[in-house]
C-alpha cells in the first residue's frame, strides 16, 4: 500500500479517521521505510514545538499587558503601517462562529492551560516529554509515573493521572495518561525501555474540580482503539506487569 | 460594556504569552513581534462586538494576528522598504548566544518559507492548533491548508538539515 506524504503527515499529527490510523499503523509494522517517514513528520513537529515552547515562560511586556486592558498609551508601533490598516470587516463571519460546540468554560481554562502547555511538557527543567530519535518519549514525572503508578491505588492529588493500561497488538504495555496541570493527555508504550508517545491531545476543560476523568480524549481513544489487544488490564493484572517491568508479551 | 471590556482584556492578558510566541514564529525580530502582538490586541479590543461568547477567543486573535501580519508585509512592500527587512540578519530576534540553539535554528529556517507556508506552520507545529481549527484563523480550505503544511513542512526540513550539515550562513 502506497501513502503519500499528505496522508502520512495528517496521521503525524493525529488528523486521520481512526479507521486510516488503524491501517496505517497496521502497515507501518511491516514497513520499516513507511514508519520512518512518519517518524520523520513527528520529530519535526516535535522539533518545531519545543523550540518556541520556551517563550511561554517569557513575562509579557508591559507595553502589552495596558494595551490588552485598554489602556491608552503613546505606543511605539504607531510609526508602523499596519496601525492604520483598517480592521477588515467580514461581516458576522469570523474564524470562531462555527465552532458552537465549545462552551466559555472551556474557554476561560483553554487561556490558561493551552499557554501552559508546551512550556510544561518541554521545558528543561521539568520537560516531561522529550524527542529521541524519531519519536516522543516520557521523561521526568512522567516517566515515573507510568512506570510505577498504578490506576487502582493513585491519589487525587497526584499530577500525573494513569487511565487505561493494556496490551497493544504488537505485544506492548500502552497506558494512557493525563497531566492535569498541562491539561495534556495522551498514550505511553514501553519499547525498548522507553515509554514512547505515539499520541497526545488537549483534555477537554472540566469545571470545578471534578475529578477524575472519565475517559481518554477522542484523539487518545482511537489511538487506544487502534492498537488494544483483547481488554484492558484489571488491576491485578495491571500490578503484575509493572513487577514484571511493563515487559512485552512475546506474541 | 465596560465590564465586557475589563473582561475581554484580562483574558487577553492570559493569552499574551501565546499571542507573542505565534507572532514571534511569523516575525524572527523580537520587537517586530511584540509590535504585531500589539496591533493585533488593540484591533481586537476595538473591534470586540464582532467576538461572540461561546466561541473560541484565541482562535480569533490569531486570525487578527494574521491578517495584522500580512497588512504589515504589504504596507512595507508598498512603502518601498526592503522587501523582507527580517531577512537582513541586522535585527536577528534571537542570537546562538543569548537563547538555546533549537530556537534560533529553527526561526531561521521558518524565515525563509513563504508566507503562506509559515503561517500554516505556525498554526499547527508551533502552535498545536488542530487542521480545522487553523484552517478556520488562516480563511483557507482545509485542502489548502494541508497542502501548504505538507511544502512548508518539507522546506523547514530541508533548511534544518542543511543548516546541521553548514552551519549558520
Amino acid at each position: 500500500m502506497k501513502y503519500d506524504d499528505e496522508t502520512l503527515m495528517a496521521f503525524a499529527d493525529g488528523e486521520l479517521d481512526e479507521l486510516q490510523r488503524a491501517e496505517i499503523t497496521a502497515a507501518m509494522e511491516n514497513d520499516p521505510g513507511l514508519a520512518q517517514r512518519v517518524a520523520r513528520h513527528r520529530a519535526l513537529r516535535a522539533q518545531v514545538a519545543g523550540a518556541f515552547g520556551n517563550l511561554l515562560d517569557e513575562p509579557s511586556p508591559e507595553r502589552l499587558v495596558h494595551a490588552a486592558r485598554g489602556a491608552r498609551q503613546p505606543a511605539a508601533n504607531t510609526r508602523r503601517g499596519g496601525d492604520v490598516v483598517q480592521f477588515p470587516v467580514r461581516g458576522s463571519r469570523h474564524p470562531a462562529t462555527s465552532w458552537r460546540g465549545r462552551e466559555w468554560g472551556a474557554i476561560a481554562a483553554s487561556l490558561v492551560l493551552g499557554g501552559l502547555i508546551s512550556w510544561k511538557l518541554l521545558a528543561p527543567s521539568e520537560a516531561m516529554m522529550a524527542a529521541s530519535g524519531n519519536s516522543l518519549v516520557a521523561r521526568g514525572a512522567l516517566a515515573s509515573a507510568l512506570d510505577r503508578q498504578l490506576a487502582s491505588t493513585q491519589l487525587e492529588s497526584d499530577s500525573v493521572w494513569i487511565g487505561l493500561s493494556f496490551q497493544a497488538r504488537d505485544g506492548h504495555i500502552c497506558r494512557s495518561f493525563e497531566l492535569r496541570d498541562a491539561g495534556t493527555a495522551g498514550l505511553g508504550c514501553k519499547v525498548d525501555g522507553e515509554w514512547k508517545i505515539p499520541v497526545t491531545s488537549e483534555t477537554p476543560a472540566r469545571s470545578g474540580d471534578v475529578r477524575p476523568a472519565a475517559s481518554p480524549p477522542a484523539a487518545v481513544l482511537r489511538v487506544i482503539e487502534a492498537r488494544i489487544s483483547g481488554d484492558p488490564l484489571d488491576p491485578a493484572a495491571e500490578e503484575k506487569a509493572r513487577d514484571a517491568g511493563w515487559k512485552a508479551a512475546r506474541r | 460594556m465596560t465590564a465586557r471590556l475589563e473582561e475581554i482584556g484580562e483574558h487577553i492578558v492570559a493569552l499574551l504569552p501565546r499571542l507573542r510566541r505565534f507572532a514571534r514564529s511569523l516575525s524572527r525580530n523580537q520587537h517586530d513581534a511584540d509590535d504585531l502582538t500589539q496591533v493585533a490586541v488593540e484591533r481586537a479590543l476595538r473591534h470586540r462586538q464582532q467576538f461572540r461568547a461561546g466561541s473560541n477567543l484565541a482562535s480569533w486573535l490569531f486570525g487578527i494576528m494574521k491578517n495584522a501580519w500580512l497588512d504589515d508585509r504589504r504596507s512595507r512592500a508598498r512603502r518601498g522598504e526592503v522587501a523582507l527587512p527580517e531577512d537582513s540578519g541586522e535585527h536577528p530576534a534571537v542570537t546562538p548566544a543569548d537563547t538555546d540553539a533549537s530556537l534560533w535554528s529553527v526561526s531561521e529556517a521558518m524565515n525563509k518559507l513563504p508566507e503562506d507556508q509559515r503561517l500554516a506552520i505556525a498554526c499547527v507545529l508551533v502552535e498545536g492548533m488542530s487542521y480545522k481549527e487553523a484552517a478556520e484563523v488562516l480563511e483557507i480550505p482545509i485542502g489548502t491548508l494541508t497542502s501548504r503544511l505538507a511544502r512548508g513542512r518539507s522546506a523547514l526540513a530541508a533548511a534544518l538539515s542543511d543548516e546541521g550539515k553548514g552551519g549558520p550562513s
